[in-house]
């Protein structure tokens, strides 16, 4: 097991900047997810940090040693690609006791034909074949052990891309999007299946996701990937809770969070003349923007301080989100309600809406976070 | 239903049109000739002859018979045998080598595929030139070794002590001379088939087999080129088998006059032109060209078999 450390990793392709100084610090048995938009580098980072791709500058560590001149055999880093990369002339049980033939038979152990009759060779087979029959189990493909990849569904073979990187016990796991292809219901069991290995192996994993549901759920810490930078990583509630860019809020939640532009002037925040309930630093002041949680906003009667329109009701049965357009707005907001408010959300109805103060998200024009005085964190810089 | 099925006939109609001119193409120019080829080999039909004899399989009973043929079996056979697994396999290396290479890649690429563009009737000429006994290039060369170090190798000892191979006048060396040419000639040709089957290898598997602890070359070879080139693989080994059934260029253009020394070169394309054309033996040379083709519809048969049963994924 390893602790990773990823320090100033920059990445070019030509003139393509694709990774623009990542830092990151992953401890020994820490579950940490990538998610990011397509195309943000997640991939790249994973690829760079296996030894399958160099980097332009910048520095691996795995344990502490620095592996910029160990290639990626010999990094003891197990990944599935998001491809799959299956080996199409072999079968699924083949296919998954690769890594373990090539890490526990020797080279003649290995040969066609003769190999299995080496001495010691038939007790590695055996065992061989009892992982591979194990990890077939758990990912439940064992009816399918003969078939070849090219007869199997694409979430077949994206369990046996993941059953061949689980059957060993590497330094690391680094996986690529490996639920992508799963339906629904598979993929809720194999998310608790690989989050059940984790605490079982104590393993380090580094997992790269569209999904947030499975950052959210699965990890121990979050790293927010946008445009060849980690934005933030932080565990998942503080992610969710407290993001320090307005991407982060934007990209972590679903729906949306909602982003009203403001003023603000002496410590208060005006949207469209009214004053809001959250509180400014004193020395801030012109346009700036608070986001606001789905479920930060409730329906109100006289203290309620955004007025709009209901042009859009989704009802979950758990819950209802109503987008509602805002007066003096031209985006709309998403509110999330109880199931007992569902008479008063129909669409074209007049609501008001009101929030608590603290639970409004300040970000400055740059679209860095702005702690505001009611949350003031202890170690914060702003008085 | 009716409607459905009336569409099908319809449409099993117009497929029948449109295949009927390659179909009536394939018969008139491919089918028609091989059973009249096969009716003559039973026949003692002369060109220009208005009658023929039937002479049942005596033209098949000579071809096993005399020693002529015999030569013509064994020539035949050691050309193929050493060619196809050469010719092939240099082209795979070669292919891989290429492959491996950045820019430089395609000035090899030109040079390796130069004799397969060029006339070989042309490049024997070029040969018989280079391996002309006393004036000849390859001669020459090996001369000089003589009194050098080299003299340890058996080979230029005895060429030292007393002459060097005649080349294409021995009949010990003349069948190696047209294999290696044959090698020379072909290679270049698989080596681009295998450049194309090369293109269509996944990247991401090397990668795969990279993480799986795949270190040296050769395994990676194993676990990824050699499997996803077994279809190029069956078509190149066909292909090379075909050709090399149907080497004649260079023995016509060396041995103009009947099979090379002590009909050592006598190969079936050959004894084919020799007896039917030259000497205007129809039935014998119908009789070698069925034998011909049996062979070659043999290695298409083996070659589909294989391509169903086992390179397809
Ligand atoms: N070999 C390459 N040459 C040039 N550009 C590349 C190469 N590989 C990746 N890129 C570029 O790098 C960027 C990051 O790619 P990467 O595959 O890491 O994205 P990603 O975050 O994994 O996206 P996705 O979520 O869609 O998988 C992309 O803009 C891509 O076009
Ligand atoms: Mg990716």
């Amino acid at each position: 097991m390893a602790d990773l450390q990823i320090d100033h990793v920059t990445k070019a392709f030509g003139d393509t900047q694709v990774l623009k100084g990542i830092s990151l610090d992953i401890a020994d048995g820490e579950f940490v997810s990538l998610v990011g938009p397509s195309g943000c580098g997640k991939s790249t980072l994973l690829r760079i940090i296996a030894g399958l791709e160099g980097q332009t500058s910048g520095a691996i560590r795995i344990n502490g040693q620095d592996v910029s001149g160990i290639r990626a055999a010999d990094r003891n880093l197990s990944m599935v690609f998001q491809s799959y990369a299956l080996y199409p002339h072999l079968t699924v049980a083949e296919n998954i006791s690769v890594p373990l033939k090539m890490r526990q038979l020797s080279a003649s152990q290995r040969l066609p034909v003769i190999g299995p009759f080496i001495p010691g060779a038939r007790n590695r087979n055996v065992e061989i074949a009892a992982a591979v029959k194990h990890a077939a189990q758990t990912l439940e493909i064992d009816n399918l052990l003969d078939r070849k990849p090219g007869q199997l569904s694409g979430g077949q073979r994206q369990r046996v891309a993941l059953g061949r990187a689980l059957v060993r016990e590497p330094a690391a796991f680094l996986l690529d999007e490996p639920l992508s292809n799963l339906d629904a219901k598979l993929r809720v069991q194999t998310r608790a299946e690989i989050a059940e290995l984790h605490r079982r192996l104590g393993a380090t994993f580094v997992y790269v996701t569209h999904d947030q549901v499975e950052a959210m759920t699965m990890s121990s810490r979050i790293a927010v990937m946008m445009g060849g930078e980690i934005l933030q990583c932080d565990a998942p509630d503080e992610v969710y809770n407290n993001p320090l860019d307005i991407r982060v809020a934007e990209f972590i939640g679903s729906p949306k969070i909602n982003i009203l532009p403001v003023e603000a002037s002496d410590g208060a925040l005006t949207f469209d003349n009214v004053v809001l309930p959250t509180l400014a630093p004193k020395n801030l002041s012109g346009p700036v923007r608070i986001g606001l949680r789905p479920e930060a906003l409730r329906l109100a009667g006289e203290d309620a301080v955004l007025a709009g329109q209901v042009v859009h009701v989704e009802n979950l049965g758990s819950e209802i989100f109503a987008q509602i357009s805002l007066a003096g707005h031209d985006g709309r907001v998403t509110l999330r309600a109880a199931p007992e408010q569902r008479s008063s959300l129909y669409i074209g109805a007049n609501v008001g809406l009101a929030f608590d103060g603290s639970a409004a998200l300040l970000f400055g024009s740059d679209g860095k976070r702005i702690f505001n005085p009611h949350t003031v964190p202890a170690q914060s810089e702003v008085a | 239903m009716p409607v459905i099925a009336c569409a099908e006939t319809a449409q099993r109609r117009t497929a029948w049109w449109l295949t009927a001119p390659a179909l009536g193409l394939m018969v008139l120019i491919l089918l028609i000739p091989v059973v009249i080829a096969g009716v003559l080999s039973f026949t003692d039909y002369s060109l220009g002859n208005d009658t023929f004899n039937w002479v049942g399989a005596k033209n098949y009973d000579r071809l096993f018979s005399r020693s002529t043929y015999e030569k013509m079996f064994i020539a035949t056979f050691t050309y193929v045998v050493t060619v196809v697994p050469l010719s092939v396999g240099l082209g795979l290396g070669a292919a891989l080598l290429i492959n491996s290479m950045g820019r430089i890649g395609d000035i090899y690429k030109t040079i390796y595929f130069l004799p397969v563009m060029a006339t070989l009737l042309a490049m024997a000429i070029a040969w018989e030139f280079m391996l002309h006994p006393s004036i000849g290039m390859v001669n020459r060369t090996l001369e000089m070794s003589c009194g050098t170090i080299l003299e340890i190798i058996p080979f230029l000892k005895n060429g030292c002590a007393d002459r060097f191979p005649l080349w294409l006048g021995d009949k010990d060396y003349a069948i190696w001379v047209i294999c290696f040419i044959g090698v020379w000639q072909g290679f270049g040709f698989n080596m681009v088939l295998y450049l194309a089957g090369l293109t269509g290898v996944h990247r991401e598997l090397y990668h795969a087999a990279e993480m799986d602890g795949a270190k040296s070359g050769w395994e990676r070879f194993r676990l990824v080129t050699w499997p996803a080139l077994g279809p190029t693989t069956v078509f190149v080994v066909t292909i090379s088998c075909i050709r090399a059934f149907q080497v004649f260029d260079t023995i016509e253009a060396f041995w103009p006059q009947g099979g090379g020394p002590n009909k050592s070169t006598y190969v079936m394309m050959f004894a084919i032109f020799e007896k039917g054309i030259q000497q205007n033996l129809i039935g014998i040379g119908s009789a070698i060209t069925v034998l011909f083709l049996i062979f070659v519809m043999f290695l298409t048969l083996i070659q589909r078999w294989l391509v169903e049963r086992k390179v397809h994924y």
